[in-house]
């Protein structure tokens, strides 16, 4: 049997039916979104991201964050993700309109990040966490990042504001201290500007939570 | 949205129009006539069916 | 008497093909070739394929062990920035599917197009070519990952100074199967040829897409996630599986010499797969952000998936009834038969993993993984081995060197890929369930895993152990390249030998 002409247009033909129907129509759908304002509060959701915080965002692509780590909060009651308080209300596609790279994820080996900002809003947390994940969090199985702050003497002016709380076998000798680098403070920037509070008609945020 | 309409409904008449386009050409030329004959394309005279050609394990079985 | 045997089945064939379709030399299409021609012609470009597919696939085990031994002990080579967890599981994926996987296909492509084309190898230069840019682009994207270019966008993390130069050499390759394809001796079409043909075809189309709309203009928002799994399940799909599906078509025939069990059921599965595969992506979306009426359709096109997957299952099983004692005896069909059932079972784990209510416990987990190297692995990679040793003795016209180290191959790594699937997939299960449970403390679930991820190192160990047996194996084959040729003791080359002789080669 020589199928040739047949084979060619069901080859091109089924291919362009999903291209169609998953990338072409989603786009026209949802390529355009833009920022939501509340009637009654002029809040607009979601808000453009700092200087500081986008950049942070690249480093979170670079070091590859999203392969342990989602970025999407499923429904009530499709898992438990709003029970574990990672975040208010379901993630919907209007939330990431601001992301250069949507970085979902598929794999949770760590906790979900959509509401990492209102979980733990303290900087030196993220450090201490970033330096080594056993001071938070002993057990956890996150790599440490210690080559995200450098090891340094102190200064004449004395200890610097930044400088890490580290104890025990982690602290570094006598005359040092251990400060976040530039990275480091863009990432924990984004990090802490992770929140999923915002009210959205498609999605609103429970109100006894909301308070 | 109109444009989603569009297409969708035009791929509604499309997609069985072609299909039944492609049937209609391989009914005509034949295509359907006696398939199973295409399964011996891998065989020939020098590798016939019925000769096993990949046998290294074991010793020799031949 | 198997000369009487022969004569006989040939007598059958002549009764069901066309005048001309053997003798060769018709009104269509050119001479045919001898088997043993073709596969003299092949020898450079798939030897180039393979020999850098399997350089590749050294460097990717080795990338997997040390993400494994990391999930389990973070501390592990902790100092080093290039070295985190997440760049060498992204550098072991992608020097695994493009550096190893799509390369073998290619090479495997080559040679079964031109063996069912039946006409030696074309335009060797284009394919070459094509090898040189493909290796080219592989090393700069897997260096690009390591000094953390990657771009987080799963399947497709080589940064876009790498991606083009992949695109070139998919679409030399693209244009020397259309360019054999035109110009074949044999006007009739395997069913193989035309998975193969959809497969140069489709990957190429994929892959400048997702490039244009993820990499070079990206889009906006979670459309971008649409387009990575759009692009990311059909690289598995429409470049994986018609390369595996196609090389089982050919060697299982082959090797038990009997044809197909069904070729209507073939048609039937090519045409399901084709309509229904590429609708797959967002079942890895259940849960997301994307509107619901996306991932509907993908859970059904998903569903969908059982026909073509029955189709090719009855075929390739019932195919093989009655000759399972030639398992014994040829490692092509140990390695293909343990592909095609893992087929089977693959398909039906991502037909139930797509279902809502499961996806609500597996998606997130090692579940997942597991199922990502059921699929990859135990099916498509074991056909890929299988494949090689059928075509590597008959393209070098060197017997292998020892069958001690095929088996230590098969068994290393049927026993490791098992190993590290079946318990990967009742581990994500537990984790998902347990994940559901809020009242679960996270780090609990971490603590869960350790065990079974421990366990999933040593699987890899043996997986590691299988591929090097092979490697040495095929060094060995190609050490024996350059001695002059014996007549082997155990003749698997049998009936080529002559024709060989014929056509003026080693």
């Amino acid at each position: 049997m020589s199928y040739g002409p047949l084979l060619f247009l069901g080859i091109l033909f089924t291919l362009a039916s999903s291209w169609v129907g998953l990338v072409l129509l989603p786009h026209r759908q949802m390529g355009a979104l833009g920022q939501h304002t509340d009637t009654n509060t002029a809040a607009i959701y979601p808000a453009a991201r700092s200087g500081e915080a986008q950049q942070g965002a690249e480093h979170y692509r670079s070091l590859g964050c999203v392969y342990c780590h989602t970025q999407q909060v499923r429904p009530e009651g499709y898992g438990s993700d709003i029970e574990r308080g990672w975040g208010r209300r379901r993630t919907v596609s209007r939330d990431y309109i601001h992301d250069k790279t949507v970085m979902l994820g598929t794999m949770r080996t760590g906790p979900d990040l959509t509401n990492i900002g209102e979980r733990q809003s303290d900087a030196a947390w993220h450090y201490r966490h970033l330096y080594n994940p056993q001071i938070t969090s002993p057990g956890s199985i996150m790599p440490p990042h210690a080559f995200l702050f450098d090891t340094r003497a102190i200064g004449p002016a004395g200890r610097s504001t930044n400088a890490l709380v580290l104890e025990g076998p982690l602290a570094p000798p006598a005359g040092h201290e251990v400060v976040p680098t530039r990275r480091a403070e863009q990432l924990v920037a984004y990090l802490r500007s992770l929140k999923s509070s915002g009210d959205l008609p498609e999605a609103p945020v429970k109100k006894e939570e909301a308070q | 949205m109109s444009v989603i309409a569009f297409i969708l409904l035009g791929s509604v008449v499309l997609l069985p129009a072609a299909g039944l386009l492609a049937l209609r050409w391989a009914t005509s030329t034949g295509q359907f006539r006696c398939p199973d004959k295409a399964a011996l394309l891998p065989f020939d005279e020098v590798e016939p069916v019925g000769m096993e050609t990949d046998c290294i394990l074991g010793g020799n079985r031949r | 008497m198997i000369n009487q045997s022969q004569t006989l089945q040939n007598k059958t064939l002549r009764a069901l093909l066309p005048g001309d379709a053997l003798t060769g030399g018709g009104t269509e299409g050119g001479k045919k070739a001898a088997l043993a021609e073709i596969d003299a012609s092949c020898r450079v470009p798939v030897l180039f394929f393979f020999l850098s597919g399997l350089a590749w696939l050294l460097a990717g085990t080795i990338l997997a062990l040390v993400a494994s031994i990391k999930l389990h002990t973070p501390g592990f080579l902790a100092g080093w920035e290039w070295l985190t967890f997440a760049n060498v599981r992204t550098a072991h994926l992608n020097t695994v599917i493009y550096g190893f996987a799509s390369q073998i296909s290619v090479g495997v492509t080559i040679w079964l197009m031109c063996r069912l084309c039946r006409i030696p190898l074309v335009a060797p230069g284009l394919i070459t070519v094509a090898n040189l840019f493909y290796n080219l682009g592989v090393t700069v994207g897997v260096g690009g990952i390591l000094i953390g270019d990657s771009t987080a966008i799963e399947w497709l993390e080589m940064p876009r100074y790498a991606t083009p130069i992949l695109f070139i050499s998919y679409a030399l390759i693209a244009v020397w199967t259309i360019v054999t394809f035109r110009l074949r001796a044999e006007r009739h079409l395997y069913v193989s040829q035309w998975y193969l043909l959809a497969a140069v075809l489709w990957f190429p189309w994929l892959y400048g897409t997702a490039q244009v709309m993820l990499l070079i203009e990206p889009v906006r928002g979670v459309v971008q996630a649409a387009v990575n799994w759009w692009f990311a399940h059909n690289v598995l799909g429409l470049w994986f599986t018609p390369i595996g599906l196609a090389s089982i078509y050919y060697f299982i025939p082959k090797v038990i010499g009997r044809p197909i069990h069904s070729y209507y059921l073939s048609v039937l599965g090519f045409w399901s797969l084709a309509l229904f595969y590429n609708w797959n992506g967002m079942h890895h979306l259940v849960g997301g952000p994307l509107p619901a009426w996306m991932i509907t359709v993908s859970i059904v096109a998903s569903v969908m998936m059982l026909i073509p997957v029955i189709t090719v299952a009855i075929n390739h099983h019932f195919t093989m009834v009655g000759h399972f004692g030639k398992l014994k005896y040829s490692p092509t069909l140990r390695f293909m038969v343990f592909g095609a059932v893992s087929y089977t079972l693959a398909s039906l784990q991502g037909v139930a993993s797509a279902v809502r209510s499961i996806s609500e416990v597996t998606h997130f987990t090692h579940h997942t993984i597991a199922h990502a190297h059921l699929g990859m692995y135990a099916f498509f990679t074991m056909v890929m081995f299988g494949a090689m040793y059928y075509i590597l003795p008959r393209i070098t016209h060197r017997e292998w060197p020892s069958n001690g180290l095929i088996s230590l191959h098969f068994w290393g790594v049927a026993l490791g890929i098992v190993l590290y699937v079946v318990p990967m997939s009742i581990m994500g299960f537990i984790q998902g369930t347990m994940l559901n449970d809020a009242a679960v403390r996270f780090l609990d679930v971490v603590q869960f895993t350790l065990p079974w991820l421990k366990l999933r190192t040593l699987a890899g160990l043996l997986l590691a152990a299988g591929h090097l047996a092979f490697v040495i194996n095929v060094g060995w084959l190609l050490v024996r390249m350059f001695e002059p040729y014996r007549k082997p003791v155990v003749r698997i080359l049998t009936g080529e030998a002559e024709t060989v002789a014929a056509a003026k080669l080693p």
